[in-house]
């Protein structure tokens, strides 16, 4: 009966279905109102926005930054006070761990540049290398540790080997969900997920890269503090 | 045959269990309100804490029904005040403005249906309630196993706090409606901004410091041993001050964290005072600077606290001028106030009372932090009452009637109801006089017992006068928690047979929740899409029907006078 159907109705119906007809006329967000006219009439609910994952890890980012400033902080001030500074002999395995890391970052890149070409594959296959590569940090690390117990340097022996164990360890836990936020990509269905992949790749690399650059940074602080 | 698509036809959901109505919720208003409760218990748990403080300072032998029973030893009472401290700054000066109303009126205010990240948000308040089962069972274990579960807990609170703070960050950055741009936000959604802000910096360092003593604690390591410190100096210069990395790690938190408790308070004074006095904030992008400006200089205050203790000799002068160039925004924010209620066709309601309290509080606890920023003072008054009676008055309490005032005015958009006003301007009243009753003399205390070691007056003609005072301010106390079990009464009263609001803007407020019922349905704004279309403080715009047009309002459906 179309008789029935009132103009207005159709105008509603319109605006209610996604992507179809008129449904994308919403201006962008955080734009002055220019022409605020109907838009209060607009029924659609609007879903949370995927930036805000890439705004949550920038801010989370500056946190973590500044637990490990702290921890710097306070090595840099027990460093210079102590008289008595025994340094711990750094596990040569460090090296290799260091250069795994940044290895990592760059598969990464190649993982994440595959996957703009639209290659899902090889981005996949190196997403995993990639993962692996972190799961191998974490062992190499542990290894480094199990080298120092060997030595009889435990965490307790002195100020300078406390600082090793708790800046390997917190970064450690750190590094673990990095890895975490890798397999998840590489396993999560994004079909019906609220972000894209390669929205949640971009966020994944951004916090992985920021692990290898601290890992970098208080690998010098505790070698240059010797 | 056309129907409409949406909500409207489908059958309500069932109710759900308690458990995912109340406990599982992911509604940032449901969890607004348990933050809402946690403070509440804690203030009052708190509250005891002092009262029994008090009995033992002026009445040393006197028996105590629940102390007595643990074995009344000084350790015992050494905890008191410790635990007394983080419930009131954690659980109820951190939690209340902050995690309570903020989550509550955040996503309201700006027009969000939800904070960014719902599930975190629940997780972090229940790690905020087994921080405190944590802290209250701290007091009931034995000394050295209490301050390893003391310390776990607080770093479970800060992990939490961390976690709040970036969903509100990311909340109020990404979630806001359309039209609500940031000169349009309500000074509270700006106070609550850029406290995450802060929180996101400050407490990770403090989780820092909690993971180094825990070390110290589990794994026999000597990040902060005193002992091992001397022990690994030459001997010639053992007598030097220590370096005092704990202090400088704490207050680099704690002092911060007293901004922490009073931003959100200011903000929620400006908003309530504008709404009150119908009147424009004076000069608001000033006033948005001023509480930027409070975060900014309080990041970078730590060194205040630490003059006594040895610091690089021209430190202290750096901290002094930060210190004191905290006044300036300070002052901004002052003025404002005032300004705003220059000539305002003001009603005093219980409200408007206890942000008034604040202001007063927080002026004359500020005027004695003057006294502080100077390095000589700070460094001199090693009596405690100055500085007990200053932070109390000025953090404390301050921050206490900010919560009230807030409390009282948004408690219809919480649960359609009014809080009685008889009842609250009593409590007001009685509050009011009773916190100047017992800080004030505080002041006086400090600078008197100050006196003696100084001076060296004779002891005994001022013990005279201590003792009496001590008295003074131990009634003090009883009069402001009686005071509180009035409004423990109005406020369960209220809850349960209170008068009900007949309009859903009994203010006449003009942010964006008063838009909706009061309280608002489960997904905030039902089925229109927020907007705003004007800043947050429309009152007596030239040739409008009413004396405000709220935020929600289009420019072209605003009542004309005729």
């Amino acid at each position: 009966m179309p008789g029935t159907i009132a103009p207005p109705d159709i105008e509603l119906i319109i605006k209610d279905s996604r992507g179809g007809g008129g449904g994308g006329e919403r201006p962008p967000d955080g734009g002055d109102d220019g022409n605020d006219g109907d838009f209060d009439r607009q029924r659609r609910k609007r879903p949370a926005p995927p930036r805000r994952f890439s705004t949550a890890i920038a801010i989370a980012m500056v946190s973590i930054l500044m637990f490990f400033m702290a921890l710097a902080s306070a090595f840099l001030v027990l460093h210079h006070s102590s008289h008595v500074w025994v340094a711990v002999h750094l596990p040569r395995i460090l090296w290799v761990n260091t250069a795994v890391l940044i290895g990592s970052s760059f598969v990464l890149e190649r993982a994440r540049g595959r996957l703009s070409l639209g290659d899902d594959l090889n981005f996949r296959k190196l997403w995993l290398v990639s993962s692996v590569m972190g799961f191998l940090f974490v062992a190499g690390q542990l290894v480094a540790w199990r080298q120092l117990a060997v030595q009889g340097v435990y965490i307790a022996s002195n100020q300078a080997s406390s600082f090793f164990y708790i800046f390997s360890g917190a970064h450690g836990v750190h590094l673990l969900g990095g890895v975490a936020a890798l397999l998840f990509v590489l396993l999560h269905n994004f079909e019906k997920s609220q972000i894209s992949v390669s929205l949640a790749a971009e966020i994944a690399s951004y916090y992985w890269h920021f692990m290898d650059g601290l890992w970098m940074f208080l690998f010098a602080l505790l070698y240059l503090g010797k | 045959m056309v129907t409409y698509d949406g909500d409207a036809h489908q059958p309500p959901t069932p109710r759900a269990g308690f458990v995912s109505r109340y406990l599982g919720s992911t509604d940032h208003k449901t969890i607004g309100l348990q933050y809402l409760c946690l403070a509440l218990f804690s203030v009052f748990l708190g509250m005891a804490m002092s009262m029994v403080m008090r009995i033992h300072l002026v009445w040393p032998g006197a028996h105590t029904p629940f102390l007595s029973a643990l074995g009344d030893t000084p350790e015992r009472y050494a905890t008191l005040p410790l635990l007394h401290g983080s419930l009131m700054v954690f659980f109820v000066l951190t939690a209340a403005p902050q995690l309570g109303f903020g989550n509550y009126l955040l996503p309201l205010q700006i027009g969000a249906r939800e904070m960014a990240f719902p599930v975190l948000n629940l997780c972090s308040f229940w790690a905020s309630v087994a921080s405190l089962f944590g802290t209250a069972a701290a007091f009931l274990a034995a000394p050295q196993n209490g301050i390893t579960i003391w310390i776990f807990s607080v770093s479970i609170f800060l992990a939490a706090a961390l976690c709040s703070a970036i969903n509100f960050s990311v909340t109020a950055i990404d979630l806001r409606a359309k039209g609500m741009t940031l000169p349009r936000l309500p000074l509270t959604v700006w106070a609550w901004l850029v406290n995450a802000i802060l929180g996101t910096l400050i407490f990770s360092i403090l989780l820092a410091s909690c993971a180094g003593l825990l070390s110290d604690r589990l794994f026999s390591t000597h990040f902060f041993s005193a002992a091992h410190f001397l022990a690994s100096q030459p001997a010639n210069v053992a007598a030097d001050p220590l370096p005092a990395l704990w202090q400088r790690l704490f207050w680099f938190f704690a002092q911060a964290e007293v901004y922490v408790a009073m931003l959100p308070c200011f903000g929620i004074v400006s908003h309530l005072i504008a709404t009150f006095s119908r009147k424009p904030v004076w000069k608001e992008r000033l006033v948005v600077l001023a509480l930027c400006a409070v975060g900014l200089v309080g990041f970078c205050v730590w060194g205040q606290h630490m003059f006594s203790s040895g610091l690089n000799p021209f430190s202290p002068l750096v901290f002094s001028v930060l210190a004191a160039s905290l006044g300036v925004p300070a002052t901004i924010l002052l003025v404002s106030w005032f300004v705003t209620l220059w000539n305002a066709p003001i009603r005093f309601n219980t409200s408007l009372l206890f942000a008034l309290g604040f202001v007063s509080l927080f002026l004359s606890g500020g005027l004695s932090g003057v006294f502080l920023a100077g390095q000589h003072f700070a460094s001199t008054s090693g009596s405690e009452n100055f500085i007990v009676g200053h932070f109390h008055l000025v953090m404390g309490v301050a921050a206490t009637f900010a919560i009230l005032s807030a409390l009282f005015f948004w408690f219809p958009k919480l649960f359609g109801r009014r809080l009685n006003e008889s009842l609250g301007k009593t409590h007001f009243w009685l509050t009011f006089a009773g916190v100047y009753c017992v800080f004030m003399p505080m002041h006086w205390l400090g600078l008197v017992s100050q006196s003696v070691k100084n001076a060296g007056a004779d002891p005994s003609s001022i013990a005279a006068w201590i003792v009496p005072a001590s008295s003074f301010i131990t009634a003090g106390i009883f009069i402001t928690i009686f005071a509180q079990g009035i409004f423990l009464f109005n406020f369960l009263w209220t809850l349960l047979r209170g008068e009900r609001i007949q309009e859903d803007n009994p203010w006449r407020a003009t942010t964006l929740e008063w838009s909706v019922g009061s309280p608002p349905p489960a997904d905030n704004f039902g089925e229109e899409e927020p907007a705003a279309h004007r800043g947050a403080y429309e009152f007596g715009v030239p040739g409008a029907a009413e004396d405000f047009i709220p935020q929600h309002i289009a420019p072209d459906r605003v009542a004309k006078a005729n």
